[in-house]
């Protein structure tokens, strides 16, 4: 109710400002959007409380709730956009945040929340809060960074500058009998960039960027244990994009790490020496390269381009931890439109090689991939989709290892119509085949997918159906695995602010040689546009699922008898405000 | 008379053993150390123990440390500094040493393919190796004792994904009811099988994919089969419902027989493979028809 309260204090604010805004159109003006989005969870298991096993966990949290304010306000020459987008309750799983209340710092730097702040006056622009900040491919761009920072580009010049954490302070905590996971805990990491370049829009950049990560020892009473250690990281990078008249396009980055993988081991000049000023050498740091290339020409109804991209063993960057390394790479793309514009190809091709510092075994790996996608307008009435994908992974040696999944998917789809409605059908078989071989050993997955829709569009009703049915086969040595499901939906029209919307599916999913299992998916809900500027979705799901006797209830503890089943259920509705 | 002159052999030899200080060397070496060689000190890699018995004469606690570091065939690819090696005073009874201090990473001068894929990564290729260790007295001309262990060093790339692939888009229709996720093997094939652990999470509106990725609980978490590369999961998600969440990235985790995440370069990530994202797209139905161009951009 609380929530409610705030939302309702909220929209009366913004309509009170925007009724002065226009007052003063000149000098103060906004507009953007504000909402609350609220999720419900809830699990019933038969067997259920007060011995219930453990044969389905809740996947999602019973309750969620997320805020957005993202106002872009005009005061006189400066434009500031927020971007406010959190959660007042902590989910975290990969960045760990302790059980217990998260502190105020916690909260402004939690992964999950966006605190964003942009003023800008012409050329130059502030950066406050959590900021998502892409500078290359080589350098940062992936994690939100709360801090600070300043964007300028007079003329051609470019500057960039930001400061901030990217990883909140977690103290480590034992595990226990209550809590027998423990929080692993992190150190705060601290990052600053920078970007120093020359750019004409559209045309050309050329620049340097520089990322410094360090993980600040003291941010924690109690460190993570070993291996989690502080880190420190610096990268840097020059790119260069060029673009022609002729439809020419050129990327250049080239990438140098350093990186200190634990910052409480002894400083040393060997194996690498210090980077000064930025970074004191430890036993722990590497430094590596890594480069990236890629070339493309774009004509009438065409493009082409190939890339590739080298990243040396030991090359990290805290701006994507992520990032696999150790590998090259090359690809070549192509686009094309032919048959009087009626075929469409999209195709690719490209190979990929692993382990080349061969600390992961004697042999490189490879990995092939390939795809190809055809579309082709046969008749205003009849259209064909055809793809095939490749994907090979490989490492040879006596201990080798080797996939390769050969993928075929045919999609017809064809339309009709007459004074009433009109008609459409469409067809999709998809087989895969996927074979392994693991010490000389060859396993043959195949996979086939056939799905059949149909949708009517009545042109003087309100209501919109459609109706699909799917079958699915998965055999691999010991499965056998077969699907098949019914879905029929609806919406309805009710006037043109209100849509109700409905949806019904039914499954059996069959592990031989076990009995099915069955499943049955109800959805309803309404978008309802509640005025002109506010609109509120709202949708219910009941997902009921009974176990066939692939698990039994006396494979259970306790034992049950019969087999179980669980229903699920979500509620979600947004309230959404633009102004 | 051979027998009496073996025994007034063995006597002398025990003689002047026990009038000099005797330095007995014993070098506990993991046989599958971490392949980091900064990470030796750690004792999950063994330890070094040095016996020092005082004898009645030539009591000289001082010695120094020189390694070598052997490939499989015994050729030298690294040794170390004797000049610049620390000077250890050994006291009376047991001296415990950890094997970066048999290993001296800091005094150690490798040879040029390894010397440069150590700075580059901080290991060394994977392979059997040699560690031999001698004890000296501080002018590093007289060996007091010596001790060779073999090692064998190899570190893992985490899987790669492979589909769905990276911004891949899917019929609703059919990933509401499954979707099969691939990737490769852990390379190389550990001894035992590995459990990949597949997680995906909701990328919720206004989140970016990494935020959700960072932020988010995952809406799945399942243990794959033990050795196999592929996971078909059951959604029962209302995906072609408008309201609902229609982007996801998924990863898979890596751990060995022990429930441990696979090391990588940053501990912090766990042993999650770099992730992908994937959206589900309504191309034909009613539920979604205005969203459908946006969709398909």
């Amino acid at each position: 109710m609380n929530h409610l309260k705030k939302i309702a204090f909220g929209l009366a604010l913004i309509v009170a400002l925007q009724a002065n805004a226009q007052e003063k159109k000149k000098l103060f003006s906004f507009s953007g959007d504000m909402g609350m989005w609220y999720e419900g969870y809830g699990l019933n298991k038969i067997p259920g409380p007060p011995t219930t096993p453990d044969f389905y966990p809740a996947r999602k949290p019973w309750n969620l709730i997320r805020y957005s304010f993202n106002p872009t306000f005009m005061i006189g020459k400066w434009t500031v956009p927020l971007n406010f987008n959190f959660s007042p309750m902590q989910n975290n799983f990969i960045a760990a945040l302790s059980g217990g209340k998260q502190t105020m710092w916690q909260f402004l730097t939690n992964p999950a929340n966006n605190f964003g702040i942009r003023p800008k006056i012409g050329t130059t622009e502030f950066l406050l809060g959590t900021q998502y900040l892409k500078y290359s491919d080589l350098s940062t761009g992936d994690l939100g960074i709360f801090g600070y920072g300043i964007n300028l580009s007079p003329g051609k010049f470019r500057f960039k500058f930001f400061k901030g954490v990217s990883q909140s302070p977690v103290n480590y905590v034992a595990p226990t009998i209550p809590n027998p996971q423990g929080v692993i805990g992190a150190y705060q990491r601290n990052q600053w960039m920078a970007q120093l370049g020359l750019e004409k829009e559209g045309k050309y950049f050329a620049g340097f960027n520089f990322v410094k990560s360090i993980d600040k020892i003291s941010s924690v009473s109690s460190p993570p244990l070993t291996p989690i250690d502080p880190q420190e990281n610096m990268v840097l990078s020059f790119l260069t994009d060029l673009n022609t008249d002729q439809g020419w396009k050129y990327h250049i980055e080239l990438g140098q790490s350093f990186h200190t993988r634990n910052l409480n081991s002894p400083l040393s000049l060997v194996p690498v020496g210090d980077f000064k000023p930025f970074m004191n050498a430890h036993i722990t740091t590497s430094k590596d390269n890594a480069v990236m290339l890629a070339v493309a020409k774009k004509g009438k109804d065409w493009e082409i381009g190939t890339k590739f991209n080298y990243y040396g063993a030991g090359y990290y960057t805290a701006g994507y931890p992520f990032m696999n390394n150790d590998r090259m790479e090359y690809l070549v793309n192509t686009r094309f439109n032919t048959w009087k514009k009626k075929i469409n190809v999209v195709a690719s091709i490209g190979e990929r090689y692993g382990n080349l510092s061969l600390t992961k075994g004697p042999s490189k790996t490879n990995q092939v991939i390939a795809n190809v996608n055809v579309f082709t307008q046969f008749t205003e009435h009849f259209s064909l989709n055809t793809s095939f994908n490749n994907f090979g992974f490989n490492t040879p040696g006596i201990g080798g290892y080797k996939s390769v999944s050969n993928e075929l998917s045919i999609n017809p789809a064809y339309t009709w119509s007459n004074t009433k409605m009109s008609n459409l059908i469409s067809f999709t078989y998809t087989h895969s085949k996927y074979d392994e071989t693991i010490l000389n050993v060859t396993t043959n997955n195949n996979t086939q997918t056939a799905l059949i829709l149909y949708v009517p569009t009545f042109f003087e009703k309100k209501i919109s159906p459609d109706f699909s049915v799917m079958w699915f086969r998965n055999i691999a040595p010991s499965i056998k695995l077969t699907l098949l499901t019914a879905t029929g939906g609806m919406t309805w029209e009710l006037n043109k602010k209100f849509n109700l919307k409905g949806q019904l599916q039914y499954n059996i999913n069959t592990m031989a040689p076990f009995t099915g299992s069955k499943n049955m998916l109800i959805t309803s809900g309404f978008d309802w546009s509640v005025y002109k500027k506010l609109t509120w979705q709202f949708s219910a799901t009941a997902n009921v699922y009974h176990y066939g006797s692939e698990l039994p209830g006396s494979s259970l503890i306790p034992a049950y008898a019969g087999n179980p089943s669980y229903f699920e259920s979500t509620l979600r509705t947004g309230l959404l405000y633009k102004f | 008379m051979k027998k009496y002159k073996l025994l007034i052999s063995l006597v002398l030899l025990l003689f002047l053993q026990s009038v000099q200080a005797q330095i007995i060397l014993n070098i506990a070496l993991n046989n599958r150390p971490q392949p980091w060689l900064s990470d030796w000190v750690n004792p999950v890699n063994g330890q070094m123990i040095i016996t020092y018995m005082l004898g009645p004469a030539l009591n000289d606690p001082l010695i120094k440390i020189k390694t070598t570091l052997l490939d499989e065939s015994g050729s030298i690819i690294g040794v170390s500094n004797i000049n610049a090696a620390r000077v250890y005073t050994l006291k009376a009874g047991v001296n415990q040493f950890t094997m970066a201090d048999a290993l001296q990473l800091q005094n150690l001068v490798l040879s040029g393919n390894a010397q440069n894929l150590l700075q580059r990564t901080g290991r060394l290729a994977a392979g059997q190796y040699q560690l031999m260790v001698e004890l000296t007295n501080t002018l590093g001309d007289i060996v007091r004792a010596k001790q060779t262990r073999p090692f064998y060093i190899v570190s893992y790339s985490l899987p790669i994904l492979m589909f769905p692939t990276n911004e891949s888009k899917l019929d609703a229709h059919i990933a509401q009811n499954l979707i099969t996720f691939r990737w490769s093997s852990l390379v190389p094939l550990s001894q035992e099988p590995p459990q990949n652990r597949v997680q995906v999470f909701e990328i919720l509106p206004g989140q970016t994919a990494m935020q959700a990725f960072r932020g988010n609980r995952p809406l799945l978490d399942e243990p794959a089969i033990r050795g196999t590369t592929q996971y078909i999961w059951h959604p029962n998600l209302p995906m072609l419902d408008t309201t609902a969440n229609h982007k996801f990235i998924w990863t898979v985790q890596t751990l060995d027989a022990k429930g441990q995440p696979f090391p990588g370069i940053d501990m912090s990530i766990q042993g999650r493979s770099e992730p992908f994202t994937f959206s589900i797209v309504n191309q034909m139905g009613t539920m979604d028809k205005n969203r459908k161009n946006d969709d398909l951009k």
